[in-house]
């Protein structure tokens, strides 16, 4: 799998440079700002777009079809997109987090349990994206998998402006069940990632390329 | 040993039907698909890389079914298809590098040695090479992981006739070695008729023939004659007519010719289309 690793490295390197600008930008304007989550959140959701975009870059080229003489298996095929988005959106992740904090700090609002929750949220953010793409593009190809694209897209900015309205420091938000409803949200998204990650090579074993 | 084995493969599409179809390609052969567009040479080399489903039928690869463990198979098979799916921004040094991660016999010397000699530049990115350029990258990764069975499908198209001489010439040394195989699609029927050992017809999915090329060559002739003449050989013997004002031009069983007629021999390419045209009208 390593070649596929590899080949799709090259791939991020080549097209994906303008996201990756995006992405930078996005978080140092998180730094600069006045807390508004927008643009933490906004990177961590690029990221989670990144498997499709290289999965739309295959199809381009017709590399599903040629992949299929190689030695590999159709999981081996899809596991590679899903480990791309993990370790894309690990790095993100890292960077925001790391941002936030600073900016905390600097700002003296540092408070370790809304920390903690912008974490969790972050990180559901990143797991969700793809985890509820990556099937539909694996099953109907990234062409029709563009429909739900717009829908990912709608939910997470219309959850971005929720989250983003709400004052950081409520009690609700602050309190236990705050904490309690973060942390069911974000391994919620684990095991959602997880299912959609066998639910694609379930569908993509049954395509045909 | 066979490398290839097909038996009552079946596959349907709309307005198409792979029927019953039965192949076997024993090891040190080169077998040529011949057949028009649409006939099921591309649809037969995806599935017996197992690319879609086959609907009845099997297909055993080097000795093992293609359902069981045929990622380890695909190791000692090297592929060419009428696409090369080479993503378009990468060079032909960043292929190799893949591919030296992909196969485990993955020859790099090789591959720098395919690239050398066929004239593959090692970092132009992909999509600036021409349609001939391409095949030939495809050509070079094929063989660089010292594959068993090659399965190039309408790998000669686009090229020009001194490269596509060369790579014949390659494949051809390829199967010197015993163990190694190719089936090879393509339109282009001389390429075929040069270096193939058996001859495979398809037509609408059906397979007309697949014969010894040598054995085909000496069964079937073409009779120059008159239409008076064209009357005295067995119907059931000829294989296909073209008729015009100065008389008729048959493919007939040799065997069949009525002494003192005058033959010459046939090539691959008529025999495929006065067998299609004969089908056809039947």
């Amino acid at each position: 799998m390593k070649g596929l690793l590899l080949k799709d490295f090259y791939l991020i390197s080549k097209y994906c440079r303008a996201f990756l600008f995006i992405m930078a930008v996005f978080i140092g304007v998180s730094f600069l700002g006045e807390g508004n989550l927008f643009f933490a959140f906004y990177p961590c959701i690029i990221s989670g777009m990144l498997p499709m975009t290289l999965i739309a870059y295959d199809e381009r080229d017709n590399w599903n079809a040629y992949a299929g003489g190689l030695p590999y298996t159709k999981a081996q095929m899809v596991s590679v997109k899903y480990l791309i988005g993990l370790s894309t959106s690990t790095l993100v992740l890292t960077a925001v987090a790391i941002t936030e904090a600073c900016r905390m700090v600097s700002d003296q609002s540092f408070l370790l349990s809304s920390y903690l929750i912008f974490l969790m949220t972050l990180l559901s953010i990143c797991l969700l994206v793809p985890a509820l793409m990556l099937p539909f593009v694996f099953k109907f190809g990234a062409e029709k998998g563009r429909i739900i694209y717009y829908v990912v897209i709608i939910i997470a900015c219309a959850g971005s402006a929720l989250l983003t309205s709400g004052d950081k420091t409520s009690p609700f938000l602050l309190s236990k069940t705050g904490m309690g409803c973060a942390f069911v949200i974000c391994f919620a998204s684990v095991l959602l990632y997880c299912i959609s990650w066998l639910l694609s090579i379930y569908l993509y074993k049954r395509r045909e390329v | 040993m066979n490398v290839l084995e097909i038996r009552n493969l079946c596959k349907s599409y709309s307005g198409f039907y792979l029927d019953h179809l039965n192949l076997t390609l024993p090891s040190g052969c080169i077998m040529g698909l011949i057949g028009e567009n649409g006939a099921g040479k591309s649809t037969t080399i995806k599935l017996i890389l197992d690319l879609i489903k086959r609907d009845k039928g099997s297909i055993t690869v080097l000795g093992k079914d293609n359902k069981t463990h045929f990622r380890l198979t695909k190791e000692d098979i090297g592929v060419v298809m009428d696409e090369v799916g080479i993503s378009a921004c990468l060079n032909a040094r960043q292929v190799g590098r893949i591919m030296k991660y992909t196969y485990r016999n993955w020859d790099d010397a090789a591959y720098l040695g395919y690239l050398r000699t066929l004239s593959i530049p090692e970092k132009k990115p992909f999509k600036a090479f021409s349609r001939g350029m391409k095949m030939k990258l495809g050509i070079a990764i094929a063989l660089s992981h010292h594959p068993k069975l090659l399965l190039l499908d309408e790998a000669t198209a686009g090229l020009d006739p001194v490269v596509r001489d060369e790579i014949l010439n390659i494949f051809s040394e390829f199967t010197r070695d015993e163990s190694h195989a190719i089936l090879i699609s393509s339109h282009i029927v001389s390429d075929l008729e040069k270096i193939c050992d058996y001859i495979a017809f398809l037509h609408k999915g059906k397979l007309l023939l697949c014969e010894e090329k040598d054995f085909l060559k000496e069964q079937y002739v073409i009779v120059h004659c008159t239409a008076e003449e064209l009357r005295q050989i067995v119907p059931s013997a000829i294989r296909g007519i073209k008729e015009n004002a100065y008389g008729a031009e048959a493919i007939v069983q040799k065997s069949k010719v009525p002494v003192g007629m005058s033959t010459v021999p046939v090539d691959i390419e008529q025999l495929f289309i006065s067998m299609v045209k004969e089908d056809c009208l039947q």
